[in-house]
């Protein structure tokens, strides 16, 4: 460090500093003695406390990989290659890409500014070197570093935290192979597509056994989306599990009771639509009760046909009842299940799948491929809608093995 | 998604027009702010220029009606239509709104 600290002002010209600089290092390079003493005391007043310097080439690119700089002041004639050689070899390094590099010049002309723009410097200083402007653009490019750096930091955490959150949610849907385990077991072949807009979402489904013959599934949709659903969703799939099996074999009767707790504890306007079914193999059954869910899809021998999911959403009105339905599922036949982002998504000209569109496509499948249907559907609909999502998607394709 | 106001001696009637979704919570609070109204007023929704309601939509209702009832005002709904009657029915709401011929 050069010796700047002596006779300097507590501020040039009793101007207010801004932001603290105190942590910040400045390296600058420059072959004259008395200007790296000027420039030292200038940045000085700025409130710069670590500042080094380089009298060459060289010896800058020497150092600054010690010296870790967050501005560097470079002369233009730095020896031997110059000041705008120079820049373009430290923008050529990934490490000094972002650095602000402060370049002064006693040359003024307007093709000498350009190419020291061209090579990549920041900011130009004019020779001789205004204290003033000096230190009033240090700081000006020393804050803006500090704020995108700030600003990067929130991000990388952020985005860290959503990994781990979206590694959580991701965990809450069935395991693939105890699913396949299950779906075996019970004689179904199973098929899911579960995808978020934004890292985290709203969508939850899950499958339990109730007995050796019967295997129910539920699927829900938070309200909204993005980490508030989220949390909803990792609420309402705690409450789920928490219900004993006697509970969850009757469907409207664990929609009630979800209903009941969650209406408990989400604030007004949240709420989640749900479809909660059981397949039963041994009477052939698909019993079921629905919150308001997109309409599932039951596709036998003489095609598909739409369920009535409605209901009061679970959530939104303290003591909603549910009712129970029942239709045949037999051997061979398929329960389609889904979540409003695949109804309501939307193609580039803004038109909406719909629920009969959804229907069609369905259809489509089955005929198009009838041994693997699930992933023809999902492969056009990500044809027609992109796989950028703008809510998230929940959809479950399950077919009772022919018997 | 927008709305006008339009008020009468003793009730409000609020017209929703277009898309109502998820990034319409901020305009739907203005919506809110004109249930500042004495007890006993009338709140209408007026639905039937609006084209679509997600289910985030849907919440918007819900809160409209709790904020009715916070305030001891009348709150209904009326002129759905299309994708924004067949959601409110599978929802149910019109179990629990009441809902204007």
């Amino acid at each position: 460090m050069e010796e700047a600290r002596r006779d300097a002002p507590a501020s040039l010209y009793g101007l207010d500093l801004g932001i603290p600089l105190g942590d910040r290092r400045v390296l600058i390079a420059d072959d004259s003695r008395y200007n790296r003493r000027t420039l030292s005391r200038f940045l000085h007043w700025a409130g710069i406390r670590r500042i080094d310097v380089a009298a060459s080439g060289p010896e800058l690119l020497d150092t600054i990989e010690s010296v870790q700089p967050d501005l560097l002041l470079i002369d233009e004639t730095l020896p031997p290659i110059g000041g705008v050689a120079l820049c373009r070899v430290l923008r050529g390094d990934p490490r000094w890409r972002d650095l602000p590099i402060l370049m002064q010049s006693a040359r003024q002309t307007d093709q000498i500014r350009t190419l020291c723009f061209q090579a990549g410097a920041t900011d130009l200083l004019a020779k001789p070197v205004n204290p003033g402007e000096c230190v009033a653009r240090v700081r000006y490019h020393l804050e803006r570093r500090s704020m995108v750096q700030e600003l990067r930091a929130f991000r990388d955490r952020v985005e860290r935290d959503l990994r781990q959150a979206r590694a959580m949610q991701l965990a809450l849907v069935p395991d693939p192979a105890w699913l396949e385990t299950m779906a075996a077991r019970h004689a179904l072949r199973v098929e899911s597509v579960f995808q978020t807009s934004d890292e985290i979402g709203g969508d939850v489904w899950t499958a339990f056994e109730i007995d050796r013959s019967r295997l129910g599934v539920f699927v829900a949709d938070l309200s909204g989306h993005g980490i508030a659903s989220a949390i909803n969703a990792f609420r309402l799939h705690t409450l789920l599990t928490r219900l004993p099996r006697e509970d969850r074999a009757e469907p409207a009767r664990l929609l009630g009771l979800l209903n009941q707790r969650l209406a408990d504890i989400l604030t007004v306007g949240q709420f989640a639509t749900a479809f909660c079914g059981i397949v039963d193999r041994d009477a052939d059954t698909l019993t079921y009760a629905a919150a308001g869910a997109p309409s599932p899809l039951l596709g036998s021998r003489g095609g598909f046909r739409v369920l009535d999911s409605s209901g009061l959403p679970l959530g939104a009105f303290a003591g909603a009842v549910y009712e129970t339905r029942s239709t045949p599922l037999l051997p061979g036949d398929t329960l389609f299940l889904c979540s409003d982002g695949l109804t309501e998504a939307r193609d580039g000209s803004g038109a909406m799948l719909g629920e009969e569109g959804l229907a069609d496509l369905v259809e489509r499948a089955v005929r198009a491929a009838p041994e693997r249907p699930f992933p023809w559907l999902m492969a056009r609909f990500a044809e027609r809608f992109g796989t950028a999502l703008a809510d998230d998607l929940t959809a479950l394709w399950i077919e009772r093995d022919a018997g | 998604m927008d709305f006008t106001v339009q008020d009468a001696q003793d009730s409000t009637e609020i017209r929703l027009h277009g898309r109502m979704t998820f990034s319409d919570h901020d305009t739907f609070r203005s919506v809110i702010a004109a249930f500042e109204r004495p007890a006993g007023h009338r709140m209408v929704f007026d639905l039937s220029g609006l084209e679509f309601v997600d289910s985030s939509g849907l919440g918007m209702f819900i809160i409209a009606r709790d904020t009715a009832q916070k305030k001891s005002l009348d709150f209904a709904m009326r002129g759905a239509r299309d994708d924004v009657h067949r959601l409110i029915t599978v929802a149910k709401l019109h179990k629990m709104f009441t809902i204007d011929a």
